[in-house]
């Protein structure tokens, strides 16, 4: 009688630990190749990105950014958007946004680089609920090795939107430059790290 | 307290007055010793129509006017109106934002003019209070035309209101002036003295770029020239990208590290080259460019944002990128990213407050200079 009491006090004790655990797990929005040798990148070509927003200028400004973040962190050197434009005309690229992986490797013929990085911006601008106004930005990038035409990094970041001090206090949230090299910061973080 | 006529011994009198005779005489002995090129006044310029950048209707041929009187009262020869239309008629003269190799020659060998002016009018607004921005440079003709003087001006009426608002200037003639006569006075200091005007120093910590990449193989000692294409606009002002041009040019030439190529000769040459550029420029636009006209750097950019406002309520807005290629190495050698607003650090009664999109352009473009030459 005493032994089953105590079993089924663990065993309540087990499915309250499961709940607790499950409740604790986290997803990553992080992929990362494990058999890649990240180091071995000197030089990267950064594509235009792809704007799901109504002004397609953000995404040229998104991925200036970027690249201007990137190379100052002084790890690998990024190719002159200028460079990758002509080369993505001379290999007549479709959709320059997310080429097929043919196409990266014709495109590697033309300008030396070891990866490409692809961009989407999902979100910019502002978001309103209610009154409370605030910007906001949601960017995903990918890193595919130009040799094999793979994909070895995925990551996004999301930044900005409405805070509770927001919705409590007013102010509009953070400047949408600022939450953008926010959002950057943020992806190149999850690269390096 | 010393300079109180009860207390001022006979010994600091003599020290006082020392100083300032020896202050005098250094001050004249600099005067005297800097080059003066073009004091003897037969030197002959050539003041090109005014370029409107403004994209608005503004008071062209005044400006113009009044430069034309300027050194003609300074005994400058400055070819006539008539003279000049002739020689642009017959050379087909039809831009005249910069001067190419071709009409450089023309003028000195055809009509002996030594120097040609060119004015930027970069903003202008008579709504109270008024506003104004222009830039001018002075370009040398003959075989290799260079820039010998360049200098700007960003003028708001509520620059420095005053106490009880007695230094607001409404009427915007009267701003007009204030900005020619500041104009005048520096090309005149030039074309007496041979002293360009400014150094590089005195930006604010503010303007500086928020994101910069500067790679170790700049190098701080060597002077590079420079070639600055015209900057991508991306912004809703018409001409931002020739305005922030005329920026990079004026403000590199306060440092000893650049000397700039003249933008008409760039011009000419990218138009020889058939170079387009679609998204910046690609090493092979960027080697055609050093293998013609030499220089050691490429500069370029995009413009994301050049706003002024009218009237009294609104905040100017500068967002630009930069980028530097080198020849050496024919990679980017500095790479950054600008942006500031008006009212940026601005928190009692408008101190520190920038009125037009020129001034602070200037600041951000003079720490970007600041920062490459370092």
């Amino acid at each position: 009688m005493r032994v089953g009491k105590i079993l089924r006090r663990l065993k309540t004790l087990i499915y309250a630990s499961i709940i607790l655990l499950t409740a604790c797990a986290t997803t990553s929005d992080t992929y990362i190749d494990p058999n890649m040798d990240f180091g071995g990148i000197k030089t990267v070509a950064v594509m235009p990105f792809t704007s799901l927003t109504r002004d397609p200028v953000i995404a040229e400004r998104v991925r200036d950014v970027f690249i201007n973040k990137l190379l100052s962190t002084g790890a690998v050197y990024v190719l002159p958007t200028g460079e990758v434009a002509r080369g993505v005309a001379r290999t007549e690229i479709q959709n320059p946004s997310a080429p097929s992986s043919e196409e990266i490797v014709k495109l590697t013929g033309i300008i030396k680089v070891q990866a490409i990085i692809t961009g989407v911006v999902r979100e910019y601008g502002e978001v309103r609920s209610g009154t409370t106004s605030a910007n906001i930005i949601s960017l995903g990038l990918q890193m595919i090795e130009t040799e094999t035409g793979k994909i070895v990094w995925t990551a996004s970041s999301t930044k900005g939107g409405i805070s509770l001090w927001d919705r409590l206090f007013g102010g509009g949230g953070q400047p949408m430059n600022v939450i953008t090299e926010k959002a950057v910061n943020d992806l190149i973080n999850k690269l390096f790290k | 307290m010393i300079l109180s006529t009860n207390y001022l011994s006979k010994a600091s009198v003599l020290i006082l007055s020392g100083f300032f005779f020896f202050s005098v005489v250094a001050n004249a002995k600099e005067i005297k010793t800097g080059t003066a090129p073009f004091s003897d006044t037969k030197f002959r310029i050539a003041i090109f129509p005014v370029e409107n950048l403004s994209g608005t209707v503004a008071p062209l041929k005044e400006i113009r006017q009044a430069l034309t009187e300027k050194l003609s009262k300074q005994g400058f020869q400055v070819l006539g109106e008539e003279n000049l239309e002739k020689f642009m008629a017959k050379h087909r003269i039809r831009y005249v934002a910069g001067l190419d190799r071709e009409i450089a020659r023309a003028f000195k060998e055809e009509i002996g003019i030594e120097g040609v002016l060119i004015t930027s009018l970069e903003f202008y607004s008579e709504t109270n209070p008024p506003k104004v921005a222009l830039t001018s440079r002075l370009i040398s003709t003959g075989e290799a035309p260079s820039i010998l003087w360049i200098d700007g001006i960003g003028l708001a009426g509520d620059d420095s209101p005053g106490i009880l608002g007695l230094g607001l200037i409404e009427d915007p003639k009267a701003l007009l002036e204030k900005a020619m006569k500041s104009m005048t006075d520096s090309l005149m200091r030039y074309l007496l003295t041979g002293r360009n005007e400014g150094d590089g120093r005195g930006a604010k910590k503010k303007f500086k770029p928020k994101v910069a990449y500067r790679s170790p193989e700049l190098d701080p000692e060597r002077k590079y020239v420079v070639a600055v294409l015209p900057f991508f606009n991306r912004s809703e002002r018409k001409y931002a990208g020739e305005i922030l041009v005329l920026h990079f040019i004026r403000e590199l030439r306060r440092f000893n590290n650049f000397d700039v190529i003249e933008p008409g000769i760039l011009r000419q040459e990218l138009l020889g080259l058939r170079v387009i550029m679609e998204d910046g420029v690609s090493l092979a636009n960027a080697d055609a460019i050093f293998s013609t006209l030499n220089p050691d750097v490429i500069l370029s950019g995009k413009v994301i944002d050049y706003q002024d406002y009218q009237g009294v309520w609104g905040k100017p807005k500068v967002d630009f990128f930069t980028l530097f290629i080198e020849r050496k190495s024919r990679e980017i050698v500095w790479n950054s990213s600008s942006y500031n607003e008006g009212d940026e650090g601005v928190f009692f009664f408008d101190r520190g407050r920038v009125n037009t999109a020129y001034v602070m352009a200037s600041q951000m473009v003079k720490w970007i200079g600041k920062s490459v030459a370092k």
